[in-house]
């Protein structure tokens, strides 16, 4: 039943690769950091050399289970440090391109299915109030940050029943309508029902978890809402925005963290057996100088850390690790992008069906992961 | 007002009456001006020429349209046509109360080098805003019709490169300045346009050494899409002859000194000789070989066809075949885009019964008309291009070079959020967008008149009961309804 979704959480402000993941075997990080550095007894085993925050937590039990793959040292091939500039570059995926790389994705799905440019009108979300760069250039983009943004308010319901009536024999629009109010009709119900979480799922909330916690997973929830309603869901976009930890980033990073780990394991308990055809990456636009800096915090890097949660993918941590010996840096002290995180995400599209992964991303030369 | 003056006293914030005045003043500038304060709302159970010359050649009728253009002549057909012609030749309608609301997009006057210390968001915002505010408040409506259909025949999307800084040069300098001018210039201005430099990749398309290959982006479609069409005689070999005409036409980037700046640069010309579509263009043209080109594209009897049909499309049906009169008038007319026109206003086809009301507003012409039908006024800011976002059809943003898409299957699966549109506008929700919906009703006589102001025609017996019973959501079903989906 229904579509594969994809959904991509990206970490706004540069979020630090050594912190998610902390390569805690490698004795130069230790020595470049140290007193941000994650030390080996409190990060959660992963294969050894990589540890896991130990503020997600609750991501390890999805890792252990191999559904959750991490690629380390991996990026942009851009070395711009403008947080603007890598975002926007990361989700258009290329200088000379024309739109977001998810949005490319969709209507060359949608082309090949011999939609033309009708898609459904969920197809493509971003949770939110504005349409992220990924997704532009979609057939349909909704940004929308609650069911009632769209299904509910008590006009829409009164009008639903009387456009039926103006629509029913329309040749044109007839069938759109009826598929319109249909969907219509369907995020309403899901909004009056008030279902709670599935299988148990308990998402944060700001008295246990922090704002930024309980803000995340609302929005992921909205995103699984609709993946168990059916409403055909196929991209989404979510952000957690506020990773740029120039100063004392130990207690910057806290809630963010838990944001993380908390909405990401809420979100894969609710979906069940749904996070087999789900696929969630997480990603930000670079990551973070390896010394840290003098007000406790670390500056604009180069390579970070993306992960794949569920949708198939294979489990365990990616990487050719470049080491963090002086001379292996990039630039002013970078860990080196060693994996263009293009090749990263035209491996999930690949289980996504891809027809045209070189239309998605037609300014390089791929070589997809299987990650 | 009152209400924001409120919230502002409430703020305690010291600067009130210089705050409120200048939202006053913001309000009074969008202010879609003087209509008539009693209205005739249609009578006809069809469209009548009127509604369906108006519906079709401008972004909605606003109250007051019809009765403006009735004053015109004695008859509507009379009528019809005096309308058509100011609408031609529109430096004499005053449209100063338009121009007044744009002069708040401070970016659209900036010169090109200027556009560069802009943020991206900034330029975009003005430039969308804009072209929404023009759509809905110009008395030039047909010229704006036609800037948007130029403005999908020369695709620039802003997401690209260096686009979002140089397309409100390229919007202003081209496509604004030759609406309804001379194609080949129109053409012309485009090939040179430091926005269509970078879309089209023509920036990079040089040849320094001998094995340089010439980038053939902007040259294919210049003839498959912008002059002689996908069917238009030309051959594989002819879009590397224009690519080769092309070369050496750069254009400096934000990373130095005059950015934005359009060169012909010799060194990367090949200034050999070409044969593009039969005609020699011969070595050592160096510059003019772009004039040449352009020339040979511009005058091609496949161009006029390409352009009849794309025209008939827009304006007849959207299957149109294009009518070889309106291809005459351009070829006769050396691509004089009004006299084009003129000669499609004036065939039959255009005034045909059958076609009226058949088309489907696209996303944008659908926002515009709801704000037109409704008086409304609007600041044109982001809560509103939001919905055009979420309808897939926010202006200068779609990604492939064919534009956005002229016929109605494309656009069908945006009835969800045009009928959540249509609710938010009737109560009030967007921000920075208001009407008056009771003051409107009054002057209509009611919901069957306003129903009839809204379609352009008298309601039929299946929308009047729906608009009856719906009550104080009437507007928002009118706005909603099947029939004002289309023009």
């Amino acid at each position: 039943m229904g579509e594969r979704a994809l959904i991509v959480v990206f970490l706004r402000g540069a979020a630090d690769g050594l912190t998610l993941v902390p390569p805690v075997g490698d004795d130069d990080y230790h020595r470049a950091r140290p007193t941000l550095a994650v030390h080996a007894k409190q990060g959660l085993k992963l294969d050894g050399f990589f540890a896991l925050h130990p503020l997600l937590a609750p991501l390890q039990p999805r890792f252990e289970a191999g559904e959750l793959s991490i690629v380390h040292a991996c990026g942009s091939q851009d070395d711009t440090r403008s947080h603007f500039y890598a975002q926007d570059l990361m989700e258009r995926a290329g200088v000379s391109v024309s739109g977001g790389w998810l949005g490319r994705f969709l209507r060359a799905q949608l082309e090949a299915e011999g939609g033309g440019f009708t898609g459904g009108a969920l197809d493509a979300l971003s949770v939110g109030t504005a349409v992220c760069e990924s997704l532009r250039g979609a057939p349909t983009v909704t940004a929308m940050e609650s069911l009632s943004d769209l299904g509910g308010g008590a006009a829409m319901g009164r009008l639903r029943q009387r456009l039926g009536c103006l629509y029913e024999s329309d040749q044109l629009l007839g069938a759109p309508a009826r598929s319109a109010l249909d969907a219509s009709a369907r995020l309403a119900q899901l909004e009056d029902q008030g279902e709670p979480p599935r299988h148990g799922a308990i998402y944060p909330s700001a008295a246990t978890d922090g704002d930024v916690a309980q803000h995340f997973g609302v929005r992921m929830r909205l995103v699984a809402r609709l993946i168990h309603g059916g409403l055909g869901l196929r991209a989404a976009c979510v952000d957690i925005e506020g990773w740029d930890s120039h100063f004392v980033q130990s207690s910057l990073l806290e809630p963010q963290l838990r944001a993380l780990g908390s909405g990401l394991a809420a979100f894969a308990r609710d979906l069940g057996p749904r996070l087999a055809d789900t696929s969630v990456v997480v990603m930000t636009e670079f990551g973070r100088r390896v010394g840290e800096n003098a007000s406790l915090g670390t500056d604009h890097g180069r390579g970070g850390a993306m992960f794949v949660l569920g949708g198939g993918t294979r489990g365990g941590v990616h990487c050719r690790w470049p080491s963090l010996r002086a001379e292996a840096l990039d630039g002013p002290g970078d860990l080196p992008v060693v994996h263009d995180y293009r090749d990263v995400l035209a491996g999930v599209l690949a289980r996504h069906g891809a027809v045209d992964l070189a239309r998605v991303f037609p300014d390089c030369t791929l070589a997809p992961m299987d990650v | 007002m009152n209400h924001t003056r409120r919230q502002l006293l409430a703020g305690g914030i010291g600067l009130f009456s210089l705050a409120s005045c200048s939202r006053d003043e913001l309000w009074s500038a969008i202010a879609p001006g003087e209509t008539p304060a009693s209205l005739v709302p249609p009578a006809n159970a069809e469209l009548d020429l009127a509604s369906h010359v108006l519906l079709r050649t401008s972004f909605g009728i606003r109250p007051g349209d019809r009765e403006e253009l009735s004053t015109l002549a004695p008859t509507m057909e009379a009528a019809v046509d005096a309308w058509l012609a100011a609408q031609l030749a529109p430096e004499a309608i005053d449209d100063s109360a338009c121009e007044h609301a744009l002069r708040r997009f401070e970016t659209l006057r900036e010169p090109i080098g200027e556009l560069f210390e802009y943020r991206e968001r900034v330029l975009r915002r003005d430039l969308v805003g804009a072209t929404l505010q023009r759509a809905v408040m110009t008395r030039h409506q047909l010229r704006e019709v036609m800037c948007h259909f130029w403005s999908d025949h020369f695709n620039i999307d802003i997401s690209k490169g260096e686009c979002a800084w140089l397309k409100t040069a390229d919007d202003r300098e081209v496509v604004r300045r030759h609406a309804l001018g001379r194609f080949e210039d129109l053409l012309r201005a485009s090939a040179k346009s430091p926005a269509m430099l970078w879309y089209l990749d023509g920036r990079v398309n040089q040849k320094s050494t001998p094995t340089d290959k010439p980038n053939e982006n902007y040259a294919r479609e210049l003839l498959e899409l912008h002059t002689l069409g996908v069917d238009g005689g030309y051959s594989q070999r002819d879009v590397m002859k224009v690519a080769r005409c092309l070369t050496g036409w750069t254009v400096r980037d934000r990373k130095g000194f005059f950015k934005g700046r359009v060169e012909f640069r010799r060194e990367l010309h090949d200034d050999g000789e070409k044969l593009v579509l039969g005609e020699r263009i011969a070595s050592g043209g160096g510059e003019q070989d772009l004039e040449r080109v352009i020339a040979i594209v511009a005058a091609h009897p496949s161009t006029a066809r390409h352009l009849a049909r794309k025209l008939c499309r827009r304006f007849l049906s959207d299957d149109a075949t294009g009518l070889d009169e309106v291809a005459s008038a351009f070829t006769n007319s050396r691509g004089d885009i009004a006299a084009t026109l003129a000669a499609l206003f004036a065939h039959p086809a255009f005034r045909d019964p059958q076609l009226r009301g058949a088309k489907l507003k696209r996303p944008f012409h659908f926002v515009a008309s709801c704000l037109r039908a409704t008086d409304a006024k609007s600041d044109c800011g982001p809560a509103l291009i939001e919905y055009l976002e979420r309808m897939g059809q926010a202006p200068f943003q779609h990604p492939t070079p064919d534009g956005y898409p002229e016929h109605a299957a494309a656009w069908t699966g945006t009835l969800l959020w045009r009928w959540r549109f249509a609710a938010v506008l009737a109560s009030g929700e967007i921000a920075g967008t208001r009407i008056e919906a009771a003051a409107l009703s009054q002057r209509l006589d009611g919901a069957a008149g306003t129903l009839a102001q809204l379609l352009g025609r008298a309601p039929d017996a299946a929308e009047l009961e729906a608009a009856n019973a719906a009550g104080e959501d009437a507007l928002a079903l009118a706005l909603a309804s099947p029939a004002f989906q289309r023009c």
